[in-house]
């Protein structure tokens, strides 16, 4: 022992060595579960941003954003090996009258881009967060403002809480069951916006009751005494304060939106489609089409295709920027969430 | 909460407005009704859920046992004994056959003979398979005879019945002339059935030969090359022996068959809930059973679990206990960002990585003592819970780090005052403390899991069987199909209105129920078992 320790030094026991070996072992599980995400991150973006992103100016892979998916032909010509997307192959052949003969090998939508699904993705978040978030605010500010405690309230909460934990696919047969054909709506964005905005609806609704709580009772109770009626006070001092918060809490439901297959897969999306959602010829029309979205694209391409070089160019490009919208819009609620924690405290 | 103004019993002002009323209803009023409507709508969400699932899923029991029914009027029943015979005799003939892979395996491998040379060791045993094999033929050639048969009926009555819908709705829409055109011809079971039931005789003969020739070849079993074989020939002699001792069963069960016994009512639905198979689109009969695919969820999700749930209370112990400010600030968000994963791309990760990448690992030698390793399925139940389990960490997580979060300071400051170290906090005062909401947490991530539809539809194999659960622990890397699977791969093939679509309804009825069912115990075990903080 060093002379120089002190009475109450701590001993370095067998128990204590315990406590470390038992502590490590829990700091492993967190970090194995961090390296596992980073993992599965790391190798999308690797093998993704090759398609994304180029060497040369400008970089990105204007096309691939830009364009819809084609198939790709591969065919040797004059002893090279070419590879084309199917109108760059119907111009050649044009070209080159001999090629029509040339065998080719060819691949479905593993050329062109993803224009539409990108597209059809965002009209369907938006769509669906308008839906949720006037409905979702509207109903927190009835249980935190309004409602007594009783058991009609306590049957609203429970079947919030029960409604969370529904299956996705679940909320996709309903949305077939009811919008798709009880309706007659068929395959179309407010089908697809209605079964996703249910499918938010209990995170959008708890996420706005937290941040009306959050706001002082204060505020309220001074607003009233002022001989403001209760709308004035809600409007006025109430949702000023909490709308930033719940704005927030919400993008992450948008992410879970943005995320999720199997609700539009039978009500909203379309493996493939020609024109892009605004070419209708009737306004109302615009309403009543499917659209391509990115998430279904992934599935279609990963399940429906081949495994090959190429081929793996559109799967990890997908998925590559599909996980990018994704990853910024979770990573800016959580900043948001984090600097409005920090800027308003009462 | 303040009471409203207007709510105060009206005293004598000076200045009195009078307030604007609509429907006696004051415009506060009014607001309230429109907020108070709005949370309403996850009511009414949960309702018109449990309704639509119901409207076009319902008719399945109506239709399923229309369908058994049929099953056993046109004699597919009666031809399915015998079937059943033949497969019996397959799988016997498939034992065989491993049995041969083992012997050539041990011969190559082992004493290291040529090709050539170990064909001719093995010639007596593979005339004997041969001549095992072909003792069946007759009661093949009969079995198709009668399949032909038994289809043609059912087929006759499919089409008689689609004449009837045609007639009424002809008649329906007025067109009288039309509807007397189409032609039915009523469909006499008893007569078409006939030259079934007159096979009885010939398949008894038949029978007879068969058990003989069976009996007189196991009798004399090929001299095997391998002595530690042996005990599995003696396994086959055995499953042989059994196999013929069971031919006069089916004789009679046969012989008492009747195609106008009733199909009980109840018939539709324990078809559906306790069917060994789900088999659809077939020539023969098609068969709308949960179990095989009820068993995949469950696989995989136990699997997600096991994975899992280490690893999430790990995790959410470590932030919450042990971990210093500035890990925690990094790794709630990171956990976080984690959840935001898109199911789709996770699954798509197992196709185009893991399923490789597991597959590798199981054939590594110093591996093989695992059990089911090496494997051969990229996509199996394995890949598919390795992912899932990704999936459940957050959610599991978040809800035992807020558990953990809701224990009082004093119940660790007065651990720590009675002289216990870290760790005996931790483990003995605030992990029981919080063990409800921890429970309720795994419970809630058993929920999530089910429900995941891509990773499973992507990386479970997909088929759809009830997997070998003889084989122990190695169960776990045979592909399956699951629930949610099912669902997202059949439901844009089918007709509208099928058995099919409304069989596809009735599994997502389960799945709600079976949702909702995790989530009352759930919360029951919250409140029961809630420590009571005073």
């Amino acid at each position: 022992m060093n002379p120089a320790t002190h009475l109450f030094q701590a001993k370095v026991s067998g128990a204590r060595r315990h406590e470390k070996w038992v502590f490590a072992l829990f700091r492993f599980a967190t970090y194995f579960v961090l390296f596992c995400g980073l993992g599965v991150f790391l190798n999308i973006v690797a093998k993704g941003s090759r398609t994304v992103f180029k060497a040369e100016a400008p970089f990105v892979n204007i096309a691939f954003l830009t364009q819809a998916p084609e198939s790709l032909y591969l065919f040797e010509w004059e002893g090279q090996k070419r590879e084309m997307g199917d109108r760059e192959f119907r111009a050649f052949k044009a070209a080159h009258p001999a090629a029509a003969q040339v065998p080719t090998e060819s691949y479905v939508y593993s050329a062109g881009g993803i224009f539409p699904c990108i597209v059809g993705t965002v009209l369907l978040v938006l769509g669906s967060m308008v839906i949720a978030l006037s409905l979702g605010v509207s109903a927190a500010i009835f249980l935190i403002e309004y409602a007594d405690d009783g058991p009609f309230i306590r049957f609203v909460r429970l079947a919030i809480l029960n409604l969370a934990g529904v299956p996705s696919i679940v909320f996709g047969l309903f949305g077939f069951g009811m919008f798709v054909i009880f309706f007659g709506w068929n395959v179309s964005l407010l089908a697809g916006w209605f079964t996703l905005a249910f499918m938010v609806l209990p995170v959008v609704i708890t996420a706005s009751e937290e941040s009306l709580k959050a706001v002082p009772k204060g505020f309220r109770e001074g607003s009233l005494a002022l001989g403001a009626t209760k709308w004035q006070t809600i409007r006025k001092n109430v949702l000023p304060y909490a709308l930033p918060g719940i704005l927030t809490s919400s993008v992450l439901g948008i992410a879970r939106v943005a995320g999720e297959t199997a609700p539009i897969m039978f009500t909203a999306a379309y493996v493939v489609r020609d024109k892009l959602p605004w070419e209708v010829d009737h306004w109302s029309d615009f309403f009543f089409q499917g659209v391509m979205a990115l998430p279904y694209h992934i599935y279609v391409v990963s399940s429906k295709i081949p495994q090959n070089e190429y081929t793996e160019r559109v799967q990890y490009g997908t998925a590559f920027v599909f996980l990018i919208i994704v990853a910024l819009i979770a990573t800016l609620s959580i900043v948001l969430r984090n600097n409005l924690r920090d800027r308003y405290k009462w | 909460m303040i009471e409203s103004p207007s709510a105060l019993p009206n005293p004598n002002f000076a200045v009195q407005k009078r307030r604007l009323r609509f429907l006696g209803l004051t415009i506060d009023d009014t607001i309230r009704a429109f907020f108070g409507g709005n949370a309403f709508v996850a009511v009414v969400v949960l309702a018109l859920i449990t309704f639509f699932l119901f409207r076009e899923g319902i008719g399945f029991f109506v239709q399923n046992r229309f369908n058994v029914e049929l099953y056993r009027q046109a004699g597919l029943e009666y031809v399915d004994h015998i079937r059943r015979q033949a497969d019996d005799h397959a799988a016997l003939s498939r034992y065989l056959s491993d049995l041969r892979l083992r012997q050539f395996s041990i011969l190559t491998e082992r004493e290291k003979r040529s090709l050539a040379d170990t064909n001719t060791a093995l010639a007596p045993f593979d005339t004997f398979a041969e001549q095992f094999s072909a003792s069946a033929d007759p009661l093949r050639a009969l079995l198709s005879d009668l399949t032909e048969q038994a289809t043609a009926l059912k087929t006759k009555f499919v089409v008689t019945e689609d004449r009837k819908e045609e007639r009424r709705q002809l008649l329906a829409v007025g067109k009288l002339a039309e509807a007397a055109a189409v032609e039915i011809v009523a469909v006499d079971f008893a007569r078409e059935l006939q030259p079934l039931i007159a096979m009885l005789p010939t398949y008894q003969t038949a029978n007879r030969d068969f058990a003989r020739t069976l009996a007189e070849l196991i009798e004399r079993p090929p001299a095997l090359v391998q002595v530690e074989l042996a005990s599995r020939l003696a396994t086959f002699q055995r499953f042989t022996r059994d196999y013929v001792a069971g031919f006069p069963a089916i004789e009679r069960a046969m012989a008492a068959w009747d195609y106008r016994q009733p199909v009980p009512v109840w018939h539709a639905l324990t078809s559906f809930i306790f069917g060994r198979q789900w088999l659809t689109a077939s020539f023969w009969q098609d068969w709308y059973g949960i179990l095989p695919l009820l068993v995949g969820s469950l696989l995989v999700s136990l699997v997600a679990l096991f994975l899992a749930v280490p690893l999430a209370v790990g995790a959410a112990i470590y932030v919450n206990q042990i971990a210093s400010l500035r890990e925690q600030r990094f790794i709630k968000p990171c956990i976080e960002f984690i959840s935001a994963f898109p199911s789709v791309v996770l699954g798509f990760f197992g196709i185009a990585v893991l399923g490789q990448a597991l597959r590798t690992l199981s054939q590594q030698s110093w591996l093989a003592w695992l059990p089911g390793f090496p494997f051969s399925e990229r996509l199996n139940i394995l890949t598919a819970g390795s992912l899932l389990a990704l999936i459940a960490v957050p959610t599991i997580f978040t809800l035992a780090e807020d558990a953990l979060n809701n224990v009082p300071r004093a119940f660790k400051e007065a651990s720590f005052a009675l002289g216990a170290s870290r760790l005996q906090t931790v483990l003995k005062i605030i992990v029981p403390a919080s063990l409800s909401g921890i429970i309720s947490a795994v419970l809630l991530g058993l929920g999530r899991v089910i429900g995941e539809t891509m990773v499973v539809l992507l990386c479970a194999g997909n088929r759809i069987a009830i997997p070998d659960f003889t084989q122990g622990v190695a169960v776990l890397v045979e592909p399956v199909h699951t629930m949610t699977g099912i669902i997202a791969q059949e439901m844009g093939e089918v007709v509208r209105g099928s058995v099919h679509y409304r069989a596809l309804f009735v599994v997502g009825l389960v799945l709600f129920l079976l949702s909702l069912a995790i989530n009352y115990v759930a919360q029951g075990i919250v409140r029961r078992y809630r420590i009571s903080i005073g």
